[in-house]
């Protein structure tokens, strides 16, 4: 096992994970850390400071064999982060967050990753914020046999906010996907939204788990989960599960699934495009609508990117 | 251009057209008038292919090819357009895109090259423009927060876009304004040419003002109980359908 402990302050930071190496680059210096067996696990500690710009971290997974990564993450008081991992994980994986985000710290996580469909991936992430921070989390993913991705965040502090949407198209895998959002102070946020496009004979699951204790007064929590089953074998079964333990709180949740409305595929078709066409563009249109939520430009770029290849 | 013989209808079991008979020559333009529930919008939906209309007899020859041989875009894609009476929203997919989309479709389907995004926006200003259609529009998702209005010039859009051969309109003057209708009846007559036939469905004489039919069929029942020239449509606005 490998550690690696860096402090990050400085723009376009890479995290590479080739053959056998673990790279971070900060464009001032570059940073082995070798995995010395194909399987073990890397773990990467990052500490990120309070700075005027926004670090990203590119996390690039290039090794042709499993993916076993931990990462231990804390953004210090005040400090900002991007992290987009663009992976295309060929073999199964096993990737582990655990973040911490101190006093007014903004944390942004993009993960638009596609999987090998005879693969088994479990991403598992749990982030506390504190104070006046912000979590923006927008994860898209494509792909893999089982897949199981859980996220735990807890606003342990007022005015601490999420942002989280998921995007899940699949065809041939049991999908299983967690969002736990832990309300255990007052006056914070949490806008959470979930949508599933279910093809072949995939099984998505999504458990969308909201708890509100008691001494979380002026809270504001919503969930919507959203799935589109494409074949009579696909399913999504969402499972809302809100816990409120104070009134003076403003919650809200919905979810729907279905098949895709035969009256605007009917329109599009009488438009000249193709049946299979209509159906690729009905699901970028279901999805699109999140896309709108993402405000960062250039990532919103990347999301239409990668709902309009895996459509 | 058209030759629609015997042609009897249903949906889910129930009888809607009755062995119909209609023949539109090329550059001809027909229009259909007929009370509620009369089998107009059957016979549009069922031209332009809609799934849930059943062929239970007849045909339908569309410049000489058995249209019921061809599925919904390959319809469209032969020169047949319909212009919807209820054009559907596609949140998440925006307007300026999808118009670009199904231009370049048709485009490759008549062995031209897709035009580029410069060019696609030059044509769309000088489209829109004739429409009064604001650019704004076409930024927002298909039809999804339109007026009633947009919707139906967003339409008579996409038929100028696609430069169809046969134009099936159901009801595009319903939810039009005197202005939106002059405008959408303008950009209508502009296209019509010696080589394309129309289908006016409406219940109204003020379209027909704007865009004179050649010929005027009354539905009842699923089946032209009556046919003729302008003036039977002045007959219809003047007694109704009941006389």
């Amino acid at each position: 096992m490998t550690e690696l402990n860096t402090k990050i302050d400085s723009q376009d930071c890479y995290v590479e994970v080739n053959k056998d190496d673990l790279v971070v680059n900060n464009d001032s210096s570059k940073i082995h850390c070798k995995a010395l067996e194909e399987s073990e696990k890397i773990n990467l500690n990052i500490e990120i400071l309070e700075s005027e710009i926004v670090p990203r971290i590119n996390l690039k997974v290039l090794r042709d064999s499993y993916i076993n990564l931990n990462i231990e993450l804390t953004l210090l008081k005040g400090a900002k982060l991007e992290i987009l991992d663009e992976s295309e994980y060929s073999k199964g994986s096993e990737i582990k967050i655990n973040s911490e985000l101190k006093q007014n710290s903004s944390f942004e996580l993009y993960r638009l990753n596609k999987f090998n469909q005879s693969t088994e991936n479990t991403y598992f992430h749990k982030c506390e914020l504190a104070r006046n921070c912000i979590f923006k989390d927008f994860n898209f993913t494509n792909g893999s046999k089982y897949m199981t991705n859980e996220t735990i965040v807890t606003l342990a502090d007022e005015h601490s906010k999420y942002i989280g949407s998921g995007v899940v198209i699949t065809n041939s895998t049991n999908c299983n996907n967690t969002l736990k959002i832990n309300h255990v102070a007052p006056s914070a946020v949490s806008d959470c939204s979930f949508k599933a496009v279910s093809r072949g004979d995939a099984n998505v699951t999504f458990n969308g788990n909201i708890l509100v204790e008691d001494n979380c007064s002026n809270t504001v929590s919503n969930q919507i989960s959203k799935g589109l089953i494409m074949n009579e074998e696909a399913r999504v079964d969402l499972i809302p599960k809100l816990e409120i333990n104070n009134d003076d709180v403003v919650c809200s949740h919905g979810a729907a699934s279905g098949k895709p409305d035969e009256n605007v595929l009917f329109y599009l078709t009488s438009r000249g495009i193709s049946r299979e066409d209509a159906k690729k563009i009905y699901i970028q249109g279901f999805l699109g609508e999140f896309i709108k939520k993402i405000d960062n430009a250039q990532m919103q770029a990347k999301a239409k990117q990668f709902i309009s290849q895996n459509s | 251009m058209l030759e629609i013989k015997k042609l009897s209808i249903s949906v889910e079991e129930n009888k809607i057209l009755d062995g119909l008979d209609l023949s539109v020559g090329a550059g001809e333009v027909h229009a259909i008038m007929g009370p509620n529930g009369s089998g107009k919008s059957t016979i549009a939906h069922t031209l332009a292919g809609n799934s849930n209309y059943n062929v239970d007899s007849g045909k339908a020859l569309f410049k000489d090819k058995d249209l019921f041989e061809l599925d919904p875009s390959q319809r469209s894609l032969e020169g047949l357009f319909l212009a919807f009476q209820y054009p559907i929203e596609l949140p998440g997919v925006s307007n300026a895109s999808y118009l670009k989309q199904i231009l370049n479709i048709h485009r490759k389907y008549q062995g031209e090259n897709p035009i580029d995004a410069g060019e696609f926006l030059k044509i769309l200003k000088e489209k829109s423009k004739r429409l009064n259609i604001s650019m704004e529009m076409h930024s927002r998702f298909v039809n999804t927060g339109f007026s009633g209005g947009e919707k139906k010039k967003n339409e008579v859009l996409q038929m100028d876009l696609l430069n169809p051969s046969l134009i099936i309109m159901d009801e595009t003057d319903s939810g039009l304004d005197v202005d939106a209708l002059r405008q959408t009846s303008e950009a209508v007559n502009k296209l019509r040419s010696k080589d394309r036939s129309f289908i006016i469905i409406t219940h109204y004489l003020r379209l027909l003002e704007y865009i004179e039919p050649d010929h005027v069929h009354i539905f009842q029942e699923g089946k032209i109980v009556e046919s003729g020239d302008k003036r039977l449509a002045h007959k219809i606005d003047k007694e109704g359908y009941t006389t």
